[in-house]
């Protein structure tokens, strides 16, 4: 570690940890309710596991990617973070903020937690992944500003590489388009029409500038590849990625009471999508075929790789499967769109946080790759995880398209719920699935405490 | 053959390109808007309807219905309830209204959320709007 | 079979592979749409062969015309460059501009004609190709005028970027004539 205020990124890093752990706890509690309906029912409903399930998520994934800066953006700027104690600070916030938000999901009725928290004032929850209530909200657009103060005056003033810029452009873009979670009309056309401009534009938009940069600084750190190589490579696959997905917001507008054209403009350009996530295998396996050095972290290197290919696969081949109208128009709000969320989010960003995680923590405990034992389990992990991962998005999609067919496509289509106790033995198989993913989870835990001590010799570095 | 890529021209491209195609989606959005009237059955929006979305958000019913496609993959798609209820806001209404407290055995059942007759009224005015909006036809059928 | 053992002479990709990569994806998405273009009329010729009746070819042609010559200007300016006659060349690509705005100006009448008589994008199957590919196109001339223009003005102060970057502005600038050049036939005379 080159800098002291790097450290703060440790914090940051245990919580995304922490509520990872949380939300692959209740996403096998939904898995079970699939199969087995009145499971926790009334105490948790499927609606309330669902919340903080998927809320979890983009709470700890927040986690990583502040982490994720708080590391890189002080090396790469070549300076210590502006203030470090407003990153602390920023952090307990954050964490208490969060934590009260999923208590309250868990432990007052939805409708009562609107009322608690003046829901009516500005009204804003209730819609799907912003269920937070308005005060959350405030307070995450709080923590943002605060957060990008604090890295923009480290970057503004320090050495301005292409990867700080294209992370600092993503994260001021994430910040300003979680603004639209504050626009609810009661036309609920425009109210979906603005609400994929927060959730569309983050996850196809400015989170992949995000993903790229912290892959592109893992690559230079692991590989020795010249910087330069790597940064221009970067810019060609970000600028891919909005060329193609900001029209390709379009996929979303197909059915929701958007005029026609969105089909064929949806159509075309998310078609393309597939292509920067291409790209950016092609690029992490050259660069890591290219290297100059041979690191010693080996699990680093290998989440690096993973993330690079499951993005592809998730993000790219599984929403193409479902992206192009005339497909989309029988398999849309099915168990489809599900397999493609499982892995997107899995291939794309839990692994490139986890990637991070991986390359930073032994540096940022003073040693440049864990023990021999500990990689070797972390790096069973990955492979327990991601092999189940697939296994899931198999499943799923095994599911939907039986759904599709049975319940959209043939002739005499069945009712949704005869449906789906007729694909009852994918779910099942999912769950499996997801009881392995665990194991996977645990046994990455376990990886932390093998590490035992952090080696003598390299506190000081 | 060999060739020559720099890193300025890359950066062009990105903000360049990415400029470009901000101002695309923008113009697109604005002729979107002007387009909506004529699709969002907007006219249909009464201060009844209005409440009908309150209490649609306020009981996360998107946390395990879709509507219009999107949501939870839990519960039945709800765009279209009110045709695949015969036209009826009543039996939508009857249906909320009769949801056992504790659920039923093994099965998935939609909570009890003791919803007052006007809260009622609204969501099912809610639901008979949003089946009237233009949506390109979809879903494919009536089972949503 | 034996192995061609010779190397061939290496050969310079002229112009920055980010444009290239860049014009192939535009090309790409252009490609896309004419090809959804080419199904759509073809499952509905009544309605396309309506349409393009209410077009006007005789500008469309003086257009296709400014966007060849301003091609065939480019050419001749890079040439030019290529033996350090700047300002020659500076001269020149003002003129590949002039044409390149001849067009826009054409164009955006054209449009307006359109617009003002209550055509959108939602009218009909046919207008939403007309309108749609037309203005997609109408940006990537404007974009192309705007390097032109500013390729042209280091050109007259003599401080001419480095010529790779003249490759890779004449080579979008072809790009774009391409694309007009198969627009053209496709969606106002087949």
């Amino acid at each position: 570690m080159k800098y002291q205020s790097q450290k703060v990124a440790r914090l940051y890093f245990m919580a995304a940890i922490g509520l990872f752990t949380g939300q692959i706890l209740f996403g096998l509690i939904l898995g079970l309710q699939y199969v087995i309906g009145d499971f926790l029912f009334p105490a948790v409903p499927f609606n309330v596991a669902r919340m903080v399930h998927t809320n979890l998520l983009i709470v700890w994934l927040l986690f990583g990617f502040m982490g994720a800066a708080y590391y890189l953006v002080p090396e790469e700027a070549e300076r210590e973070l502006f203030s470090p104690k407003l990153a602390v600070a920023l952090f307990w916030i954050f964490l208490v903020a969060g934590a009260l938000t999923i208590l309250g999901y868990l432990l007052v009725p939805y409708s009562g937690l609107a009322r608690l928290t003046g829901n009516d004032l500005l009204p804003t929850m209730g819609r799907e992944f912003l269920e937070q209530p308005t005060i959350t909200k405030l307070g995450i657009v709080v923590v943002a500003l605060g957060f990008l103060y604090n890295i923009g005056m480290t970057i503004l003033s320090g050495r301005k590489t292409v990867i700080n810029m294209v992370l600092l452009t993503g994260l001021v873009g994430l910040a300003v388009l979680f603004l639209f979670a504050f626009y609810n009309p009661d036309n609920l056309v425009k109210d979906k029409y603005y609400w994929w401009w927060v959730v569309h534009l983050w996850v196809e938009g400015v989170w992949e500038l995000i993903l790229g940069s912290i892959l592109a600084f893992v690559l230079v750190k692991v590989t020795g590849v010249d910087r330069e190589v790597i940064e221009k490579w970067l810019y060609v696959i970000i600028a891919m990625t909005l060329i193609t997905g900001i029209i390709g917001t379009g996929h979303h507008y197909y059915w929701i009471g958007t005029p026609g054209y969105w089909q064929w403009l949806g159509s075309v350009f998310s078609a393309l999508e597939p292509i920067p996530f291409f790209m950016m295998t092609v690029f992490a396996f050259n660069m890591i075929n290219k290297r100059r050095l041979n690191h010693p972290n080996k699990a680093a290197v290998l989440w690096a790789e993973g993330t690079a290919v499951m993005a592809f696969l998730g993000a790219g081949v599984w929403g193409f499967m479902h992206t192009l109208a005339p497909v989309n128009y029988y398999t849309h709000g099915t168990q489809i769109t599900a397999a493609h969320g499982h892995m997107a989010f899995y291939g794309a960003y839990a692994m490139i946080v986890l990637t991070i995680i991986s390359y930073a923590w032994p540096i940022l405990r003073g040693e440049k790759a864990a023990n021999q034992r500990a990689q070797v389990l972390e790096m069973w992990s990955f492979w327990l995880m991601t092999v189940s991962m697939v296994f899931i998005t198999l499943f799923l999609t095994g599911a939907g398209v039986l759904q599709t067919w049975l319940q959209r496509y043939t002739d005499d289509p069945l009712p949704f719920m005869v449906v789906q106790e007729k694909i009852a033995p994918f779910y099942w198989m999912r769950e499996a699935a997801g009881v392995v993913f665990l194991i996977g989870l645990l046994v990455y835990l376990y990886a932390f405490v093998a590490r035992g001590k952090p080696a003598e010799d390299a506190t000081a570095a | 053959m060999s060739e020559v890529f720099t890193k300025s021209m890359a950066r062009n491209i990105y903000y360049g390109g990415s400029l470009f195609f901000v101002f695309l989606f923008l113009a697109l959005t604005f002729d979107t808007m002007k387009t909506l009237p004529q699709q969002d059955n907007r006219a249909a929006i009464t201060p009844q309807v209005a409440l009908g979305k309150r209490v649609w958000e306020e009981n996360n019913c998107i946390g395990c219905h879709t509507l219009l496609g999107e949501g939870a993959y839990f519960a039945p798609e709800l765009g279209n309830v009110y045709k695949r209820f015969g036209n009826s806001t009543e039996a939508i209404k009857a249906f909320i209204r009769s949801r056992p407290a504790n659920g039923i055995p093994g099965r998935r059942s939609m909570p009890q959320f003791n919803l007052s007759e006007e809260e009622l009224e609204g969501v099912a005015q809610f639901l008979k709007y949003t089946s009237e909006i233009k949506t390109q036809n979809w879903p494919p059928n009536i089972q949503g | 079979m034996h192995a061609i053992t010779h190397p061939l002479p290496a050969r310079q990709l002229k112009g920055d592979l980010a444009v290239w990569i860049l014009i192939l994806s535009e090309l790409l998405v252009f490609g896309l749409f004419f090809l959804g273009y080419a199904v759509a009329a073809r499952r509905h010729p009544a309605l396309f062969e309506a349409g393009q009746a209410t077009l006007d070819t005789g500008a469309a042609t003086l257009n296709t015309l400014a966007l060849l010559a301003a091609s065939a200007v480019v050419v001749m300016a890079i040439e030019r460059l290529e033996r350090q006659r700047t300002r020659e060349a500076g001269r020149l690509l003002a003129l590949a501009a002039l044409l390149g705005s001849l067009f826009l100006v054409n164009k955006a009448l054209e449009l307006h004609h359109h617009l003002a008589l209550g055509i959108t994008l939602s009218t009909s199957l046919f207008h939403m190709f007309y309108l749609g590919l037309v203005s997609f196109h109408f940006m990537h001339v404007l974009a192309g005028v705007i390097v032109l223009s500013w390729v042209a003005r280091r050109c007259l102060r003599d401080t001419p970027p480095e010529l790779n970057t003249v490759w890779s502005a004449g080579a979008y600038w072809h790009m774009v004539d391409l694309v007009w050049v198969v627009l053209f036939p496709l969606v106002y005379l087949l």
